[in-house]
């Protein structure tokens, strides 16, 4: 039987909760499309070392160890956390989540082709809606504001024209 | 790049384990699938923002409260927590983002959450932000100017004057206010759609009436904190560097143990320096100061110890603009000299533990200072030594 969701509220105070803990243990927030970088950086390095070691930034990367980061480690958590709470709570299953107009070849073109624009532009932003807008935005950075403010108002933007894909 | 907590396995436990209550909460929250990510922009359900504005206001306000005790400085912390500010990616990039956020259903956090839970989806969302990841490092050298455009350093809103505490106070309002709009835009879509999420359950809305109450408790807390004396002095912008003094045993053990974590510079007349220095000091005279170029130096390198004539006031502008620590030697080049190459005066056989620990480390410091054979240590205690529990108000226990 599947449970239902926590209050959003209570989620919320949670996850603020252990934000909080990252901040005052480790000295930083929490992070996940750093972890994405350094994956594909590492796995790049394995099949083409030599057009990673051309590229000065993957090199840099490379060399301070693309995998030696504690964002991984969280990354590997974040996915443990999300398995074990999915899978107590009855909600773990291969399936497509999806809009109830959306044929599956567009899901998944839409949720890869999202994730390229989300990947690129989260190198631009120095983070994402974790690193920044969450755990930049409770430290009050005036980056992660803007950057918070500019993903609602480029999801709502964009929301109206691709609507047929969510409702 | 992971905290070492003492050269412990601890902070991989504790980076993991903070990871795994991240997920946890993300997947309880219902982020591990993208329709309901989805719907805040249609705004059939407001999850997203309530979840993620009341995340924000709690670790705020707790990182607020505890700079306010004194146990942390919120602007050290926000330094090496957060990135600097640059308008335009900020703005660009998070548009980008904010599109893509729709278009997937997911960010990248919640897409790894969804991954774990089984959703195919998820894991293409998870490979696309590999991939665009990937993809704009190759271009990384022709977005290099735009990358870095906007740059203002470390910008935090509460550099604008206004209080940390009270500020937090007015976002915290912000946020209840945004809160109470959301539930009233969420009954107004479910009185509309044609296949509307279910109506709360009355449970549901006493928990919400009771963690709204507790974030405007939050808000008061946050103001509360105005009260408090505010520990130790707090760093401003355009302040990087912390001046403090460093004391003469302090600073000698970490000459001897640990010199590459410190850049000595030796801010005496060029003719004295170049006569006798600290080891490993740099001879930078003041006027030759401005040179170094320290406030071009990257944050996080070694601590710079400034020695002068005698005890320096403060440090000199050319030091001030450094990013990192900055000592000023107790008792600058006379309190070194007296310190560290004048033998030791001999001890007598009464002397305390702590006393011969300090004869014993200023005698070694002398012999490697001046080449000096150290002077034999001083004879044993005849009498069986107790150690006594100092007792507080001084005098000779």
């Amino acid at each position: 039987m599947e449970r239902s969701f926590w209050n959003p509220y209570v989620a919320g105070i949670f996850l603020g909760l252990v934000l909080l803990a990252s901040y005052l243990l480790l000295g930083h927030g929490l992070g996940a499309s750093g972890a994405a970088y350094r994956v594909g950086v590492a796995g790049l390095n394995t099949l083409a070392s030599g057009h990673v070691a051309a590229n000065p930034q993957m090199a840099s990367t490379v060399a301070g160890g693309a995998l030696d980061h504690w964002i991984l480690l969280m990354a590997l958590g974040a996915g443990l956390g999300g398995l074990f709470s999915a899978y107590t709570s009855g909600r773990f299953k291969v399936q497509i989540i999806r809009g109830p107009h959306a044929t599956i070849a567009t899901r998944l073109i839409f949720a890869l082709s999202g994730g390229m624009i989300m990947g690129a532009a989260a190198r631009l932003t120095r983070g994402c809606t974790s690193g920044q807008a969450l755990s930049g935005g409770a430290l009050m950075s005036l980056h992660s504001w803007i950057f918070m403010l500019a993903v609602f108002a480029g999801g709502y933007a964009l929301a109206w024209f691709i609507r047929r894909q969510w409702i | 790049m992971i905290p070492e907590f003492g050269g412990s396995q601890w902070g991989y436990i504790v980076t993991l384990l903070i990871g795994f209550g991240f997920g946890f909460v993300l997947e309880k929250a219902g982020f591990g699938r993208a329709t309901k990510l989805a719907a805040q922009f249609y705004l059939r359900d407001m999850t997203v923002l309530k979840v993620m504005f009341t995340a924000i206001v709690t670790a705020m306000v707790g990182a607020v409260l505890v700079d306010q005790i004194g146990l942390i400085d919120l602007r050290r912390l926000s330094e090496g927590a957060v990135t600097e500010t640059f308008i335009w990616p900020a703005l660009i990039g998070g548009f980008a983002l904010g599109m893509g956020f729709i278009i997937s259903g997911y960010c990248p956090g919640t897409s790894m959450v969804a991954t774990s839970s089984g959703h195919i989806d998820g894991l293409m969302t998870v490979l696309g932000v590999v991939l665009g990841a990937l993809l704009y490092t190759e271009g990384a050298e022709a977005m290099a100017s735009f990358h870095t455009s906007g740059a203002k350093g470390f910008v935090f809103l509460y550099d604008s004057g206004i209080p940390a505490p009270v500020l937090a106070a007015l976002i915290v309002a912000m946020a209840f206010g945004a809160f109470i709009l959301a539930e009233k835009v969420e009954a107004m879509m479910r009185a509309r759609a044609a296949n509307p999420e279910p109506e709360p359950a009355p449970a549901q809305r006493h928990t919400s009436r009771m963690a709204l109450g507790t974030i405007l408790s939050m808000g008061i807390l946050a103001l509360g904190t105005l009260a408090l004396p505010g520990g130790a002095p707090k760093a401003k912008q355009g302040d990087p560097a912390v001046v403090s003094p460093i004391g003469l045993d302090a600073f000698s053990h970490r000459l001897m143990e640990q010199p590459w974590t410190m850049r000595v510079l030796d801010l005496r007349p060029r003719e004295a320096c170049a006569k006798q220095r600290v080891p490993g000091a740099e001879c930078a005279p003041l006027e030759a100061l401005k040179d170094l170029g320290l406030g071009a130096a990257p944050a996080g390198g070694p601590a710079l110890v400034l020695i002068g004539e005698g005890a320096l006031e403060a440090a000199p502008e050319a030091a001030r603009v450094y990013k990192g620590e900055v000592h000023l030697l107790e008792g600058g080049w006379a309190g070194w000299a007296g310190y560290a190459l004048k033998a030791p005066e001999p001890l007598t056989a009464e002397a305390s533990p702590q006393a011969r620990e300090a004869y014993a480390w200023r005698a070694t410091l002398n012999s490697a200072m001046t080449g000096r054979k150290a002077a034999p240590p001083p004879a044993a205690p005849t009498k069986k030594f107790t150690p006594k529990k100092k007792k507080k108000g001084g005098g000779c226990g």
